[in-house]
C-alpha cells in the first residue's frame, strides 16, 4: 500500500524513523482535515453544474470519512476480537468467531447494509440509531470479518519463543499479549488491514442505498436532479481518489513506524 | 556482580554444606505422545550452585529445565522452586517465573523493542518499577554485560551473541534467584561463544545460581560444581566436575565426551 509514498520523504535527513513516521501520519489528518474544510471552497470554482452544488459533494464527502474512520476503528477491534477468538482454545469462542467470519464474508454487503438498517432495529427494539448509526454498524461487522482473518494469520504468525521469553519473566497472560504478541501480529496484518480499511473508504458507497447521502448518495441525487450523470459521477470518483490517495499516505507512515529493520527503504 | 543482583552472593560459600535446597525434582516423569523424555527423574540444585546438565539430543535435558518454570508441564512427580510448588496455579507459576531466569538457544529479544526496552519491560510490568528506576537497573546491567553503547538499537541490528547477552541482562533485570540457560552457545557462530562465556562465567562468580544445559564441556569442567549426564530420560551420572571429566568409568560417558569434544 505504500507503493506512492515509498520514495517520497520530505523531511529532514537527520530525523528518526519515529519522527518521520509521525510526521508523514500528522501531515496525512491535516491534508484530510484541510481536503474536507476546502472542498466546498474549491469546487464553488467548477464550472456547472458542480460549481452550485460545492457544499452536497463536501457535506457527502464528510459523511464518507466519518463513516470510514467510525466502521474503521470499530472494525479494527472487531476483528481483533474474532481473530483472537478464530484460535481461542474454548470450542464455543471459536465457533462464535468462526460462525461470524463464515457469514459475513459469505454474504453480500449490500444484503448486510439492508438487513443491519430494516430488521436489525426490528429486533433489536431498544437500539435507537439512525441511518448512519446502522450504516456504521454493517460496515463495522464486514470489515471486521475481514480484518480477523488477517489478525489471525498475524498472531499466528508471532513465533512461541516470544511469548515464552515474556512468560519465563513472570509477564502474565494480559502483558505478554499486549506488549509482546499484539505489536509484533499487528506489523505483519497490517498490509492485509490497510486493504480492508481502503476497501472500506469505498464500500461506504453502498450505504447510500438506506438514504444515507454520502459521497455517492450526494452524486446521485445532483445526478438525478440534473440529468447531467458525467459531471455528476466524475466529481465524486475524483473526491473518492483523494481521499483513498490521503489515506494510503496515513498508512504508509503507519506501516513505516512498524518497519524497525527499515526493509521499506 | 554485586549484591543487588547477585542473589545467593552470602550463600554462595555454604552451599556446599547440606543446606536446604533452592530447587527439589522428585521422581519427576514426563512423555511427549508416546516417546517417554523424562524417567523419574529426581534431583536437587543448592542455592549458589553452577549445575551443568549435558547429554546427547534428546536425552531429556532441555525437557527437565523447561518444566522447572513451567514452560513444560510434567505429567508426575513433584517440583518445588524456592518454596514455590509448581503447578498450574496461575498466582504460583507468576511467582515462579519473575525468581526464575531463562535464556534460550534462539536469545528471544522482543524484535519489536529496543535493546533498553527489552531489559526494562518486564520489571516494569511485573515488578511494577518506575521508569527511572527501570531504566537505571536496566543501564547498569548493559554495562556488565558490555553492550551499554547499544542500549537504542534493535535486537536485529546486533550479532547473535550481542543479542544473547541482551537476553541475560534482561533475564537479570527481574533479580532472579535462579538462571536457567537452555544452550545459550549453541545458535552462536564459533566467534561469538566466548563472549557469552565469559558473560556466564562472571555471573557464577558472582555467586549466582545457575542450571546450564550445554555442550561446552570446557565452561562444564571450568565454571561447573557439578555434571548431570543425562541419557534417554534419566539423570546417568551426577559428579563433580574433576571426577565426571578424569576419571570415567563409563563408556557411554567418555564416547560421548569423544565426539562432543570433536565437534
Amino acid at each position: 500500500m505504500s507503493m506512492a509514498t515509498a520514495r517520497f520523504t520530505p523531511w529532514p535527513r537527520g530525523w528518526s524513523r519515529e519522527r518521520r513516521s509521525t510526521a508523514t501520519m500528522a501531515s496525512a489528518v491535516v491534508l484530510m482535515l484541510v481536503v474536507l474544510w476546502g472542498l466546498a471552497r474549491a469546487l464553488a470554482f467548477a464550472p456547472e453544474p458542480i460549481g452550485s452544488n460545492a457544499q452536497a459533494f463536501a457535506d457527502g464527502a464528510r459523511v464518507t470519512v466519518e463513516l470510514t474512520v467510525v466502521s474503521g476503528l470499530a472494525g479494527v477491534v472487531l476483528g481483533i476480537l474474532a481473530g483472537l477468538g478464530k484460535i481461542a482454545r474454548v470450542p464455543p469462542l471459536r465457533w462464535l468467531a468462526e460462525f461470524y467470519v463464515w457469514v459475513i464474508r459469505g454474504t453480500p454487503l449490500l444484503i448486510q447494509v439492508f438487513f443491519a438498517y430494516f430488521a436489525l432495529p426490528a429486533l433489536l427494539p431498544f437500539v435507537k440509531l439512525e441511518e448512519f448509526g446502522w450504516g456504521c454498524v454493517a460496515l463495522a461487522l464486514n470489515v471486521g470479518a475481514y480484518n480477523a482473518e488477517a489478525i489471525r494469520s498475524g498472531l499466528l504468525a508471532v513465533p512461541k519463543g516470544q511469548v515464552e521469553a515474556a512468560r519465563s519473566l513472570g509477564m502474565n497472560r494480559w502483558y505478554t499479549f499486549i506488549d509482546v504478541t499484539l505489536p509484533q501480529a499487528f506489523k505483519i496484518a497490517l498490509p492485509p488491514l490497510v486493504n480492508n480499511i481502503v476497501a472500506l473508504l469505498k464500500d461506504s458507497s453502498l450505504v447510500s442505498t438506506i438514504g444515507l447521502v454520502e459521497l455517492t448518495g450526494a452524486a446521485d441525487l445532483l445526478r438525478s436532479k440534473t440529468y447531467l450523470p458525467i459531471p455528476s459521477f466524475v466529481t465524486s470518483a475524483s473526491i473518492y481518489l483523494l481521499l483513498t490517495t490521503v489515506l494510503t499516505h496515513f498508512s504508509g507512515a503507519v506501516e513505516r513506524r512498524f518497519d524497525i529493520e527499515d526493509k521499506l527503504g | 556482580m554485586t549484591a543487588d543482583t547477585g542473589n545467593g552472593t552470602d550463600v554462595a560459600s555454604e552451599s556446599k554444606m547440606p543446606a536446604s535446597p533452592l530447587i527439589t525434582v522428585e521422581n519427576v516423569c514426563k512423555s511427549f505422545g508416546s516417546v517417554q523424555v523424562l524417567e523419574d527423574v529426581s534431583t536437587h540444585f543448592n542455592a549458589g550452585e553452577v549445575a551443568v546438565i549435558i547429554g546427547a539430543s534428546g536425552s531429556g535435558k532441555s525437557t527437565l529445565l523447561r518444566t522447572l518454570n513451567r514452560l513444560e508441564r510434567h505429567d508426575s512427580g513433584r517440583i518445588v522452586v524456592d518454596g514455590i510448588e509448581v503447578d498450574d496455579d496461575h498466582r504460583h507459576l507468576d511467582a515462579l517465573r519473575a525468581e526464575v531466569g531463562m535464556v534460550f538457544q534462539q536469545f528471544n529479544l522482543f524484535p519489536h523493542l529496543s535493546v533498553l526496552d527489552n531489559v526494562m519491560l518486564a520489571p516494569r510490568r511485573v515488578r511494577k518499577l518506575a521508569r527511572p528506576q527501570a531504566e537505571a537497573r536496566a543501564r547498569e546491567l548493559l554495562e556488565r554485560v558490555g553492550l551499554a553503547a547499544h542500549a537504542h538499537k534493535y535486537p536485529f541490528a546486533l550479532s547473535g551473541g550481542q543479542q544473547q547477552r541482551v537476553a541475560i541482562a534482561r533475564s537479570l533485570a527481574m533479580q532472579p534467584r535462579v538462571m536457567l540457560f537452555d544452550e545459550p552457545t549453541s545458535a552462536l557462530d564459533p566467534e561469538m561463544v566466548k563472549e557469552v562465556l565469559d558473560v556466564m562465567k562472571q555471573l557464577a562468580q558472582a555467586g549466582m545460581t545457575m542450571i546450564v544445559v550445554t555442550h561446552e564441556m570446557g565452561f562444564a569442567r571450568e565454571v561447573g560444581d557439578r555434571i548431570l549426564f543425562f541419557d534417554r530420560g534419566r539423570i546417568a551420572q551426577d559428579a563433580a566436575p574433576e571426577i565426571f571429566f578424569g576419571a570415567q568409568q563409563d563408556e557411554r560417558v567418555r564416547a560421548f565426551i569423544g565426539q562432543v569434544a570433536r565437534a
